[in-house]
């Protein structure tokens, strides 16, 4: 009885010593990230304008006007293409490098730093290098090597189609390096037995990664899936720095209008309602690839 | 522990004690968006003085915000319960600063100050149903700032030859520049900032369209970016970029200050710029007698609670006393200070002739930017329009005619 007492306070004084460690991060997280997160949703219901200083609420006004606003339907269409090219493309080149990197060829190391080097790179000193390496007509130095080999590159940034392509392979770029780790990791990690076994059965190159890496690998796969998706749907600095939204608003994302309904004409209470869809957009997307683990990775549990 | 309780008793004490002691202090506030030292400096000697002449004491910081946010930031500032007293404000602000009832009125401080001394034409902007609610620091006239060896290397006469010729118009202006790219390969016309396919597209655009008679919309909010002269304006800006390729395309960082472009517009805060350059520059004004400014004001924030003074210190630092001091960075609005001896000389790179003729004589008589209370809505709606103008094959004229749809559906 005494003896499971004291037992009983021990833990007790251990969880409070654990609450006390995690309390200012907690403080922290409720005051800067929660509390600002549920009043969006309350800004999303008035007609918040700092600039004027209203904020009556306006019920279900922000999210009507939403459905008639010419520049949500383009943003909202802008952020799904940019996510529909970037999550894939990322995944791709991520994982042909690690599996690259897996096989311990030539140039290991020195491949491994300079993938991950972006990643640890100011996000505004990428963006603003690669503005400049994308010049139109023969200016920049990428236009200029395409003329060496005669091909005329277009006028990257500037030219509606080419702005959002560019974008998406500066993006892919930058964060590649974090999902080749991830992978990597992944690939480094593989049951050899089993690829061992594949192996001797007779199986190789494309077949043995289809059916028998891949497959273990689709936990990972799914993880950084959803990481690079959401990471997409937030991207803000390279597009602002890079094209500015423009030409003709092609690359203009949700993010973006957000920002620009909210700190450039001062409605904050329409921005927050675009902010509320971005994240039901996000959440959705997330509840969807979270179920579809089940059905691609068999294996599980 | 005893120690460190007296020392925090006695630091307690001090901070009850010390406020007292100084009760006649008053703390003032004043955003800016400037963050160099020597102007901080001279604004800050402006509000000393100031003081001394009111026999009182106060204690000013300056908050220097980021150019580029500075509308963002500076709304935040106000909205928070450590604004500024006074603040710079741009001229994109003002009509809606004045509609939120963020700037105080002005007249009354502005008595002692001799109001009739600023040029109605420079303070249209900033005053609203006769009331003046911020005083202009800088009225800076767009001028054209030039490659003078580039335009000789091309067999052309010196942009000011031209001046005094009386042709120096729009057509001369485009055939210089057609032939600087031809004779010499480097570009001509650089835009404003090399931002005029961005966020200057409007203010590069500018010049343009008022030479050839034409406006975005005039002071009554009468349309007139789709009238024939207007998009005469346009279009022939549209040739120079896509028919005779004389002006850094969209996309090109070619400068002009690094000897990529024969000639810029650009305001005379800029000029700092040539400092190191190893060719012969000049300056003159822009083609066909346009005159158009560039300009940033002082206001008071009317929330403060030293309000009363806020807009005496707004009076006193745009006075002329102070008004010849700031010239060398920023030309004022005062006609006593544009025709003083001071002001002529007040610049390092430009002689007493050219700060009169083409400075102080751009300033006078000339208008700002368009300008609406719902300018923000307007520009995120006729950004992706303008964007449509930057094809080889874009038609100039329906362009135009849906910005004005946006214009004529938004101005207010």
């Amino acid at each position: 009885m005494n003896r499971s007492n004291l037992a009983h306070r021990r833990r007790l004084a251990e969880s409070a010593t654990g609450y006390a460690f995690i309390l200012p991060q907690m403080l922290g997280f409720v005051l800067f990230v929660l509390i600002p997160l549920i009043n969006v949703f309350i800004y999303s219901f008035q007609n918040k304008n700092i600039l004027f200083g209203t904020n009556a609420f306006c019920g279900l006004d922000n999210y009507r006007k939403l459905f008639s606003d010419p520049l949500f339907h383009l943003t909202l269409k802008n952020t799904l293409i940019f996510s529909f090219f970037l999550v894939p493309l990322n995944l791709i080149l991520a994982m042909a490098m690690a599996l690259y990197l897996g096989d311990g060829q030539f140039g290991t190391r020195y491949i491994r730093t300079v993938i991950f080097l972006p990643v640890v790179t100011s996000g505004v000193a990428w963006s603003i290098v690669w503005k400049y390496l994308l010049q139109g007509g023969t200016a920049g130095p990428i236009n200029w090597f395409l003329a060496q080999l005669g091909i005329q590159g277009p006028n990257w940034l500037q030219q509606k189609g080419w702005a959002m392509g560019a974008v998406i392979v500066t993006r892919v770029l930058k964060n590649l390096g974090t999902n080749v780790l991830v992978f990597y990791g992944a690939v480094m990690n593989l049951d050899s037995g089993i690829v061992e076994a594949a192996r001797i059965d007779g199986a190789s190159g494309m077949t043995l990664f289809r059916k028998i890496k891949l497959p273990l690998l689709m936990p990972t796969v799914l993880m950084a899936s959803i990481v690079t998706m959401i990471g997409s749907m937030r991207v803000f600095d390279t597009i602002k720095l890079m094209t500015d939204g423009g030409p003709e608003g092609s690359t203009m994302v949700l993010v973006y209008y957000v920002y620009y309904q909210g700190f450039k004409a001062f409605k904050s209470g329409y921005a927050s309602a675009i902010a509320v869809i971005l994240f039901l957009i996000m959440l959705l997307m997330t509840l969807l690839q979270w179920l579809a683990r089940k059905k691609v990775s068999h294996y599980e549990e | 522990m005893k120690k460190l309780l007296a020392v925090l008793m006695s630091v307690m004490l001090m901070a009850l004690v010390v406020p007292g002691l100084c009760e006649d202090a008053v703390d003032i506030k004043i955003a800016t968006w400037t963050s160099n030292a020597d102007q901080l400096a001279l604004l800050g000697s402006f509000v000393d003085e100031f003081a001394a002449e009111k026999g009182i004491k106060i204690n000013c910081t300056f908050e220097s915000l980021s150019g580029a946010e500075y509308s963002s930031l500076l709304l935040m500032d106000l909205q928070s319960n450590a604004a500024p007293d006074a603040f710079w404000i741009m001229e994109a602000d003002i009509k809606a600063y004045i509609a939120a009832g963020l700037c105080a009125k002005l007249d009354d401080a502005l008595v002692s100050y001799d109001p009739a001394d600023l040029d109605d034409g420079a303070m249209s902007l900033w005053r609203d149903g006769g009331s003046t609610y911020a005083v202009p620091f800088s009225t800076s006239p767009f001028i054209m700032i030039y490659n003078a060896d580039l335009f000789e290397q091309a067999g052309l006469k010196d942009p000011n030859e031209y001046l005094a010729e009386g042709t120096w118009t729009w057509e001369t202006f485009r055939e210089c520049m057609k032939t600087i790219k031809e004779k010499t390969g480097v570009y001509g016309y650089m835009t404003v900032n090399n931002a005029g396919f961005a966020d200057r597209t409007v203010m590069n655009l500018t010049p343009f369209v008022r030479g050839f008679g034409g406006d975005f919309w005039t002071d009554d909010l009468e349309v007139k970016i789709d009238t024939p002269e207007s998009i005469a304006a346009v279009q022939m800006f549209h040739d120079m970029v896509y028919e005779d390729g004389s002006v850094v395309p969209p996309g090109d960082e070619s400068n002009f200050f690094t000897g990529a472009a024969a000639c810029t517009f650009n305001q005379i805060s800029q000029l700092g710029n040539l400092k190191d350059v190893t060719w012969k520059w000049g300056v003159t004004k822009l083609p066909g007698g346009v005159s158009f400014l560039g300009q940033a004001a002082m206001a008071a924030n009317p929330n403060s609670k030293n309000a009363g003074l806020a807009a005496e210190l707004v009076g006193y630092m745009t006075s002329a006393t102070c008004a010849a001091r700031v010239a060398k960075y920023w030309p004022p609005c005062r006609k006593s200070v544009l025709e003083s001896e001071e002001f002529l000389s007040s610049n390092a790179y430009l002689t007493a002739d050219q700060m009169k003729e083409i400075v102080a004589g751009s300033v006078l008589n000339s208008r700002a930017m368009s300008n609406n209370i719902n300018s923000p809505t307007i520009n995120i709606e006729t950004e992706i329009l303008f964007d449509k103008l930057w094809n080889a094959d874009a038609d100039v004229a329906s362009i135009l005619g849906q910005i004005a749809t946006v214009y004529r559906n938004n101005l207010q």
